[in-house]
């Protein structure tokens, strides 16, 4: 094999060297671009092997990224450590390194010398002052590296570098916002009783950090509400959030109050995520829907509107954010009223927050942007309003929910799955809206019966193991209220002793119940006057 | 996801108080009724089942009600089930008339 280490050549290697970032290559991802870019860089400098070393998250580890010549030291993972071996100590110093003869006292890979190969080099691949990785390349032959060798490799290193960086934080922040968008709800939950409208901005150029807001209800019929903002950019805030999200959940389902969950979630967050601060609002509301249960970690306060009022902050303390401090801190919940008709919103800090804007002259506009309404309009104004054409570099979350008044809720539509899971959303449900309408607590828990054993009947008897469609229609009359429970199966008669129980139920808790089978399904009417209060 | 908690509170040789918590519907029946079956043997004089943590009971809770009612009945032994004043499950059991079966207590 002939060695072109002519200076005739140089010139000729040189412009090989620059065809490296060509814009062919533009389209190919990091370990493609890489790959491609390693091959170019043997045969410019008659290599066997060449290898993309590049640091991890943590600056601890050098990762092989890329290989030719010697590709199982990708696929086996190869993994040194920064300061040992060949690889670790060129990334350590900074420094280009030649080795003349490899051997197990110097190269702590054992793909290098078992593949045979005799001589190396390497140079530390750096682009804008930080360490990316590590590019070396090896020779079988023994033909040592010259020093002309080296000063090619290491141009060769920073067009590397620098269209490795390039990609990388394009990746980046192509996987971080792909990550917010998978992990923000698709669609808001369908709440009887509640409208609820959200939007997310993304900071200019679209830079996530690590906002993020959740609604989800638990099993007991309360309705959760999380809005946060992990304090970071890009992907590690964005998977610190992702983390922060499921924590928050799980604490959630086993709390009492919010500011139990918040404290479990600064725990866990002073214990497995060191580095991290993130504030949080956190609110459960009860079943009703009438009041909510609010905690504030560091995080602002929601803007409440009443029905045809004026907009102010909710007055409740803010307690220190997640993360904070080496000791637990005693948390606050305060309980806040929500009538008919109001709208909450929570925001995370960019929608008020502007280089040329105090703090509260943002939170002032916000106040005077918020007026109780459809939370679609809500949201698109206060968005209008504060954020306009005014680019930030913070992304933005915003979460608004209203409850429906009576007028709005005198007919509810609920369609759900004839399984007998559904029979606790069903409850759910009817125990918000029931009160809505002038229900008292004897005719929630008569009505709740009536229904329940109405539901009951379509899971046991209309479908097969599947099931099939169910729908449940509330109407609220003068003083009375009315219900249709329609099934589009096949009714099938009741098996088994103790039957006949729920039917009876169903007549004595009800004013009129009549029961219809047809070949297209089951529809049972019920009517159940209100007594508001006094037991019939 | 209906969610009911079975707890025996109290136990010697002829006697146990069982107390039901949460929700009953056709969901997890048949778990309700498998917790509080397993508590009781053959050689207890007395039964004591305490529904004052229930907050919703329909016929799939009444059915267990029953069957243990006629199963004890069997057994020759004695059965109270505390249901207080006022509480959901009161009214769906004094209209079942499990009360001609069994003594219900406030």
């Amino acid at each position: 094999m002939s060695r072109s280490v002519g200076s005739d050549n140089a010139e000729e290697r040189l412009r090989r060297i620059e065809a490296v970032t060509d814009t062919t290559l533009a389209h190919l991802a990091v370990e493609e671009l890489l790959e491609e870019l390693l091959k170019r860089v043997r045969d410019i400098l008659d290599a066997d092997t060449a290898t993309v070393l590049l640091v991890d998250g943590g600056g601890q580890n050098l990762i092989a990224t890329a290989s030719s010549g010697i590709e199982e030291e990708v696929r086996q993972g190869v993994r040194i450590r920064v300061g040992r071996g060949f690889a670790g100590r060129i990334a350590a110093r900074r420094e280009p390194l030649v080795l003349e003869r490899v051997s197990p006292a110097t190269v702590a890979n054992p793909l290098l010398w078992q593949k045979g190969i005799q001589s190396l080099a390497g140079v530390p691949l750096v682009a804008g002052g930080e360490l990316l990785g590590v590019l070396h390349i090896g020779r079988i032959s023994g033909d040592p590296f010259t020093s002309r060798d080296v000063e090619l490799l290491q141009l060769a290193a920073d067009r590397v570098a620098l269209a490795t960086r390039a990609r990388r934080s394009h990746v980046e922040r192509a996987a971080a916002s792909a990550l917010q968008r998978s992990l923000l709800p698709a669609r808001l939950p369908r709440i009887p009783g509640l409208e609820l409208s959200a939007r997310y901005a993304p900071g200019e150029g679209g830079s996530v950090s690590g906002d993020w807001y959740d609604v989800f209800t638990l099993p007991s019929g309360w309705l959760c509400v999380a809005i946060g903002d992990v304090v970071g950019r890009g992907l590690t805030a964005a998977t610190v959030m992702s983390r922060m999200r499921t924590a928050m959940r799980s604490f959630a389902i086993d709390s009492a109050d919010p500011s139990e969950a918040l404290s479990k979630a600064d725990r866990h967050v002073r214990h497995f995520e060191p580095q991290t601060m993130a504030t949080i609002a956190y609110a459960m509301w009860e079943p009703s829907l009438e009041r909510m249960h609010l905690s504030l970690a560091g995080h602002l306060a929601p803007v409440m509107a009443p029905a045809g009022g004026v907009a102010a902050l909710a007055e409740v303390p803010i307690d220190p954010p997640v993360g904070v401090g080496s000791a637990p801190l005693r948390r606050n919940t305060t309980v806040i009223d929500v009538p008919p008709g109001a709208t909450v919103l929570f925001y995370t800090d960019g929608l008020v927050e502007r280089r040329h804007r105090p703090l509260d002259a943002g939170l002032k506009l916000l106040r005077d942007s918020v007026v109780s309404g459809p939370t679609e309009t809500v949201c698109s104004t206060v968005m209008a309003r504060l954020v306009g054409n005014d680019p930030t570099d913070d992304d933005i979350a915003v979460l608004a929910l209203r409850r429906q008044t009576p007028e709005e809720l005198r007919t509810m539509d609920l369609d759900v799955d004839a399984v007998p899971e559904s029979l606790s959303d069903i409850r759910s449900a009817l125990r918000r809206w029931l009160p809505a309408v002038g229900a008292s607590e004897d005719d929630v828990a008569d009505l709740l019966v009536v229904v329940g054993e109405a539901c009951a009947n379509a899971v046991e008897h209309a479908y097969g193991p599947r099931g099939g469609p169910l729908n449940i229609r509330l109407e609220a009359g003068e003083d009375e209220v009315r219900v249709t429970v329609k099934d589009s199966g096949n009714w099938r008669e009741p098996r088994g002793r103790l039957r006949g129980k729920g039917t009876q139920l169903m007549r004595q808790l009800s004013d009129e119940l009549h029961v219809e089978h047809d070949p297209h399904g089951t529809t049972v009417h019920i009517r159940r006057r209100l007594a508001g209060g006094d037991p019939p | 996801m209906t969610i009911a908690h079975v707890e025996v509170r109290a136990q010697d040789e002829t006697s146990v108080d069982i107390a039901i918590s949460g929700e009953i519907d056709l969901s997890n029946a048949v778990s309700v009724q498998d917790g509080v079956f397993s508590a009781i043997t053959n050689r207890l004089l007395s039964v004591r089942i305490d529904l004052a943590g229930v907050t919703y009971l329909d016929s799939a809770g009444l059915r267990i009600l029953f069957a243990l009612a006629d199963r004890l009945r069997l057994l020759q032994t004695s059965c109270i089930i505390v249901a207080p004043f006022g509480s959901p499950t009161r009214r769906v059991i004094e209209l079942s008339g499990l009360d001609n079966l069994v003594t219900v207590d406030a």
